[in-house]
């Protein structure tokens, strides 16, 4: 391929879809986690539903903008092609749009609504019904309808590259979950770094959940790279020469220093040494909001590096 | 099941397909122009192309000229992830594409092993070699084939018994361009 067909807005789209899938995944676990009837951790709930609609929002914007003709969107939604990763992740990114805005409409203080609904001329008063206390009923059940739609949009982003044949660079069984784990991992930082950012502290128990999130899903990032680039190495010429790409060609850096580096093995450290008081001396941590931001953002960084990465590298790769 | 059909009723289904014999080949880029002129393709694009190879040094030495285009590929990755089925093949075997159903998402330009698809960015679509389908439906060769001076090209129907392509692909020996990705593709180049 000697252009590059897919550009930032697409690698953007990927990140920001992921981040969504992420933000939805950690806070539907924390709505689903009780204690005593009540939810465990609420503050990571809300923070992680009023955040979650809105990144895959402007992903998706992004994405109609990187058509051709971008008016012709809606054509998506004419046809389904079950052979086709974009047409079905098309439609997964509506349904978990659509949940995930709901979701935040569940989770949304009442006096936001109100504050909102008062200073609205008289006529659109209405709208108070918003606030419908039952609302925080549907908590749970949206919880848990958006959880495989999150899954699916995280895993989606990697199938949509992985199913490619003609890009030996994409096409193995570990892009995908490699991007699942990415997207959650990402939209589990995104919560650290707004908690952290938010006027009351991070409390202990909270950080002790996201950084356990966290770790494993770093982890499990970790056990996809190392068999992706020792299997590809072994593995027909096509799928060496485009392994060369990070092995010694242009994006080498940015994989290996920017993703795997600075997005994977130093937030791992960081979060470890967070949770030492509590892995080795069943002590309580105390979070440091300065470091836990910073872990975040890395996390973050590399999120979008390792889809920089994939994106670029992927098209440039080929059987010829 | 649709050919045990199509003999019944005294049909024969068609296949259309491309033989090449690149050792003919001068680089004379015909077939190019050609292309062009015939399909109003835009400055600076083209659906067909020539790829040049060259070996050794003076006075052993090869310069191979090798024409390549869409390869009408019998299970084609461009068709298989269109989201929106604008890109399609015909029972004939030629891969098109529905102009007024593309979006321009660019998704099977990526996902085409031979490069064969570009972004038409006077029309906003996808654009690719059709096999001059206008022509072949008119009866008459593709523009490329039509136009070769040294006959490199050999256009025709796989399924017709007594057919040239039949001929050349019984009696010679020939290759298909990267089979690996399991695309099946249709233009067949001769040894």
């Amino acid at each position: 391929m000697e252009e590059i067909r897919w550009g930032l807005l697409i690698v953007s789209y990927l990140f920001l879809g992921g981040m969504s899938a992420g933000l939805y995944f950690v806070s539907a676990l924390a709505t689903y986690l009780q204690d005593g009837g009540q939810p465990a951790y609420p503050r990571i709930a809300r923070v992680g539903a009023m955040l979650a609609p809105w990144p895959v929002a402007i992903g998706s914007f992004l994405l109609i903008f990187d058509l051709g003709k971008w008016y012709r969107f809606y054509k998506l939604f004419l046809h389904f092609e079950w052979h086709s990763p974009m047409s079905i992740g098309s439609w997964l990114l509506v349904a978990f749009t659509l949940v995930s805005l709901a979701y935040f409409w569940a989770w949304l203080p009442a006096k936001v609504i109100d504050s909102v609904v008062s200073r609205l001329p008289k006529r659109l008063r209405f709208l108070g019904i918003v606030a419908w206390p039952g609302r925080e009923g549907l908590r749970r059940p949206l919880a848990m309808a958006g959880f495989p739609l999150a899954v699916g949009v995280g895993i989606y982003t990697g199938v949509l590259l992985g199913a490619v044949q003609a890009r030996p660079f994409w096409n193995t069984n570990l892009v995908a979950q490699m991007f699942l784990f990415s997207a959650l991992s990402t939209g589990c930082a995104t919560l650290i770094l707004a908690l952290s950012l938010h006027r009351d502290d991070l409390e202990e128990r909270e950080a002790r959940l996201l950084y356990s999130i966290d770790i494993v899903l770093i982890l499990l990032e970790l056990f996809i790279v190392i068999p992706y680039i020792v299997h590809g190495a072994l593995s027909p010429l096509a799928v060496r020469q485009a392994l060369a790409l990070i092995l010694g060609g242009p994006y080498t850096f940015a994989f290996w220093a920017l993703f795997l580096t600075l997005g994977l093995l130093v937030p791992l450290a960081l979060e470890l040494y967070e949770m030492k008081p509590v892995l080795l001396e069943k002590a309580s941590l105390h979070p440091n909001r300065v470091l836990a931001g910073a872990t975040a953002a890395l996390v973050i960084i590399g999120g979008f590096v390792l889809r920089y990465v994939f994106v670029y590298a992927g098209q440039v790769s080929s059987f010829q | 099941m649709r050919k045990e059909l199509a003999a019944r009723l005294g049909v024969r289904p068609k296949r259309h397909a491309l033989v090449i014999d690149s050792r003919k080949c001068i680089n004379c880029k015909a077939c190019v122009v050609a292309c062009k002129a015939e399909n109003d393709v835009p400055l600076g694009r083209f659906r067909n192309r020539i790829n040049e190879e060259t070996r050794g040094e003076f006075p052993k030495l090869l310069a191979s000229f090798e024409p390549e285009q869409c390869h009408h590929c019998a299970s084609a990755s461009c068709v298989r992830v269109c989201p929106t089925g604008a890109s399609w093949q015909r029972r004939d075997g030629l891969v098109l594409v529905d102009t007024d159903d593309c979006i321009g998402c660019g998704y099977c330009i990526i996902a085409c092993p031979y490069n064969a698809r570009f972004f038409n960015e006077e029309t906003r679509v996808v654009d690719k070699c059709t096999m001059c389908v206008h022509r072949v439906d008119a009866g008459q060769p593709p523009a490329c084939v039509e136009t070769c001076p040294t006959k490199v090209r050999v256009f025709g129907d796989l399924e017709a018994p007594d057919g040239r392509l039949r001929e050349l692909l019984s009696t010679r020996r020939y290759v298909v361009k990267s089979p690996q990705t399991g695309n099946d593709p249709h233009i067949f180049y001769l040894l």
